[in-house]
C-alpha cells in the first residue's frame, strides 16, 4: 500500500524524469513528430513555399499522385536502388568480414582500407566518382578498354546511370557493414567451426550453416541500418546526376526536393514525403516480419 | 572463408603431418591475400586518384597518353583551390556546427538516458518508443516540413538552423541507456547514502563509468554531422554560414568538371581532417563503429 511519504517520493521521481526528458522531447516533437503530422495535414492542402495562403484540396494531391508517371518512376527507382544496393553491399561486407576474421596478417590495414569510404563526405565521394566515370578521360573506361571491354557512358546513359550510383554506394557502405559483422563474427566460439571442419564440412557449408545463423541477429541489424542509409542517395543524385538522364536516377527524396524547392509546391511534396515514410516503414516492417522471426528461431 | 587453424595443431612437433598442415595453412592464408589484395587496390583507388589528380596539370588530366603519376607535382593547385572560395570560413563553420550538435546531443541524451535507465514514471514505454522511432525518421525523410518550421522560426541561413534538427538523438539515448543499465545499482546506492542526489549520482557515478560509450557515440556523431550535406544545402544561402561539404559542392558546380586538379586539391583538404583523425585514433574509431548498437 502506498502511504503518504512513499507516494510523494513516487511523484517526485516521476517529476524529475519528465524534467530530464524535457529537452529531448521538445526537440523530438518540433523536428521529428510535428513535421510528420504537419506533412499529413499539408498533403490535403494547396500550400506554396513562401505564401501564407492555404487552400483545402481534399484528396486531390493523392489523385494527382496516382496518375503522375514520374512519381511511379521515382518510386520504382528508389525500390530498385534499395533492393539492389543493400543485399549486394551486405553480401560483399559478409565475405570481407569472414576473410578478415581469420587472423590474417595485415588485418588492421585491410580493415582500414575497406572502411575509409565511410569517413568521406557524400558530396566528395559523389564528385570523385563523377570523375572516375567520365566517359572520355575517366579511369574506369580506361581500365575497361585495357581489358578489351567496350567503354560505357555511365552517368550519361539512362541504362547505366543508376547502376553507376549503386556501384559507388557499395564501395561507400560495405566497409561499415563489414565492421559490424566482424564484431559479431569475433563472438562466435571457435570450437564450433573447428568441430565442423574436423567433420569434413566445407568452408562454404560452414558459412551457410554455422556462421550466418549465428550472426543472424547482427545481419538483421545491418539490414535495418542499410535501409536507413539508403535515404542518403539524395546526396549522390544531387551531386552526380540531378535525377537525370531522363529521370533514370530520380528517386523519391530527390523528387520531393524538386517539387518542394524548385516548383515550390509544398502540398504535393508533402504528399510524396508521406509516401516515402510509408515506403520505408513498409520495408522495415517486411524485414521484421520475414527476417525477425527467423532470427529468433535460428538464434535459439 | 578460411578459419583459424587449431593452435595445438600448429605448435605440434614437426611430424610430416604437422608440416603438411602447416604448409596448407600458409597456402590458404596466402590464397586469401591473393584474393584480397586486388579488392584492396579497387577500394583504395578512388582515394589514390584524388591525391594523384590534385598534383597534376590540367593538360595531364585530359591527356590519354600522360602517365598515371604527374610529371612534376603541382603543389600550387592547393593554394589555387583555397583561393577560389573562403575555405577558412567553411572550416570554422563546420567546427562550430559539428561541435554545437555534439555538445547539445551529449546533454540531451545523458539526461534522457538516465531517466529511462534508472527512474520509474508513467508513460515510460510509450516515450521510449517515440525515442526509438526517431531513428527511422532522419532528416532525409522530414526535411521538407522542417525547412518550413525553420523558416517560420526566422533562423534560416544561420548556424542554429544547421544544429536544431539534430539536438535530440533517439539513437544516442538508446546507446547510453544500455550502458547505464550495466552500471551496478550498489554504486548508486552507496552514493545516495553519502547524500548524493540523482544529478550528483549521474555526474559522479554514471558518467565516468560509461566513458567508452560516450566516446563511441561522439565519434559516430562527429563523422555523421561533419559530412552532412542535404540539410546544410537547403538552409544556407550565403558564404558566411556554409560548411565544408557545401563549399566543396559549390566549387564542383561552378567548375563543372573544367578544372579537376583544383577540385581534387579542395577535396583532399575537405577529406583530410577526418581521415587524419581516423589514422591516429584508428582503434577508437573502429571500436566505435564496430560495437555501436550491438551491446
Amino acid at each position: 500500500m502506498v502511504t503518504g511519504p512513499a507516494l510523494r517520493a513516487h511523484v517526485r521521481e516521476a517529476g524529475l524524469a519528465y524534467l530530464l526528458l524535457a529537452p529531448s522531447l521538445v526537440f523530438l516533437a518540433a523536428f521529428t513528430y510535428w513535421p510528420i503530422i504537419r506533412s499529413v495535414w499539408f498533403s490535403f492542402h494547396d500550400v506554396m513555399l513562401g505564401s501564407d495562403k492555404i487552400f483545402f484540396l481534399g484528396l486531390e494531391n493523392y489523385q494527382r499522385l496516382w496518375t503522375d508517371a514520374l512519381f511511379w518512376k521515382s518510386l520504382a527507382n528508389t525500390a530498385f536502388y534499395t533492393l539492389v544496393t543493400i543485399p549486394s553491399a551486405i553480401a560483399c561486407a559478409l565475405l570481407l568480414a569472414v576473410a578478415l576474421d581469420s587472423k590474417l596478417r595485415g588485418m588492421t590495414f585491410y580493415r582500414s582500407a575497406f572502411f575509409y569510404p565511410v569517413m568521406i563526405p557524400s558530396v566528395a565521394a559523389g564528385m570523385v566518382w563523377v570523375f572516375l566515370y567520365a566517359p572520355g578521360y575517366g579511369p574506369i573506361n580506361h581500365a575497361l578498354a585495357l581489358f578489351g571491354l567496350p567503354k560505357l557512358e555511365w552517368l550519361y546513359d539512362s541504362n547505366t546511370a543508376m547502376i553507376a550510383i549503386i556501384i559507388m554506394s557499395i564501395w561507400k557502405y560495405s566497409g561499415y557493414f563489414m565492421l559490424i559483422l566482424l564484431a559479431a563474427l569475433q563472438m562466435i566460439p571457435s570450437d564450433l567451426h573447428e568441430a565442423a571442419r574436423l567433420d569434413g564440412v566445407s568452408a562454404w557449408n560452414r558459412l551457410i550453416h554455422i556462421t550466418i545463423p549465428l550472426i543472424s541477429p547482427t545481419l538483421y541489424f545491418v539490414i535495418i541500418i542499410g535501409l536507413l542509409h539508403s535515404y542518403q542517395i539524395f546526396d549522390y543524385v544531387y551531386v552526380m546526376t540531378q535525377g537525370g538522364p531522363a529521370d533514370a536516377t530520380n528517386v523519391l527524396t530527390f523528387y520531393i526536393y524538386q517539387n518542394g524547392f524548385q516548383y515550390q509546391d509544398i502540398g504535393y511534396a508533402s504528399t510524396l514525403a508521406n509516401v516515402l515514410l510509408l515506403f520505408v516503414g513498409g520495408l522495415i516492417t517486411l524485414v521484421a516480419l520475414v527476417f525477425g522471426r527467423r532470427v529468433h528461431y535460428l538464434g535459439r | 572463408m578460411a578459419t583459424l587453424q587449431d593452435p595445438l595443431e600448429l605448435s605440434a612437433p614437426a611430424t610430416s603431418r604437422g608440416t603438411l598442415a602447416h604448409m596448407r595453412a600458409t597456402l590458404r592464408r596466402n590464397w586469401l591475400h591473393v584474393l584480397l589484395l586486388p579488392l584492396l587496390a579497387l577500394w583504395a583507388s578512388p582515394l589514390v586518384w584524388i591525391v594523384v589528380t590534385s598534383l597534376k596539370t590540367r593538360v595531364e588530366v585530359f591527356d590519354p597518353n600522360a602517365g598515371f603519376l604527374p610529371a612534376i607535382a603541382q603543389w600550387s593547385n592547393y593554394p589555387a583551390a583555397m583561393a577560389v572560395a573562403p575555405f577558412g570560413t567553411y572550416l570554422v563553420n563546420s567546427v562550430l556546427v559539428t561541435g554545437g550538435i555534439l555538445i547539445c546531443e551529449l546533454v540531451t541524451i545523458t539526461l534522457a538516458a538516465y531517466a529511462f535507465a534508472r527512474l520509474s514514471f508513467p508513460g515510460k514505454n510509450i516515450l521510449f518508443t517515440l525515442f526509438l522511432l526517431q531513428i527511422m525518421f532522419p532528416i532525409y525523410a522530414t526535411f521538407l516540413t522542417n525547412f518550413v518550421t525553420v523558416r517560420e522560426l526566422g533562423i534560416l541561413n544561420s548556424l542554429p538552423a544547421l544544429i536544431v534538427p539534430f539536438v535530440a538523438s533517439g539513437y544516442g539515448t538508446f546507446m547510453l541507456r544500455q550502458a547505464f543499465r550495466q552500471v551496478p545499482t550498489e554504486l548508486a546506492d552507496a552514493a545516495r547514502l553519502d547524500g548524493c542526489g540523482h544529478l550528483g549520482i549521474l555526474w559522479h557515478v554514471y558518467l565516468p563509468l560509461v566513458k567508452p560509450t560516450l566516446v563511441a557515440f561522439s565519434i559516430i556523431a562527429v563523422v555523421t554531422h561533419w559530412n552532412d550535406y542535404m540539410w546544410p544545402l537547403l538552409v544556407t544561402n550565403s558564404e558566411s554560414v556554409r560548411t565544408l561539404p557545401i563549399g566543396l559542392g559549390l566549387l564542383a558546380k561552378s567548375d563543372s568538371g573544367a578544372d579537376w586538379t583544383r577540385l581534387m586539391a579542395a577535396t583532399v583538404v575537405v577529406v583530410s581532417p577526418l581521415l587524419l583523425f581516423f589514422v591516429i585514433f584508428q582503434r577508437r574509431f573502429v571500436d566505435s563503429f564496430m560495437h555501436a548498437g550491438l551491446k
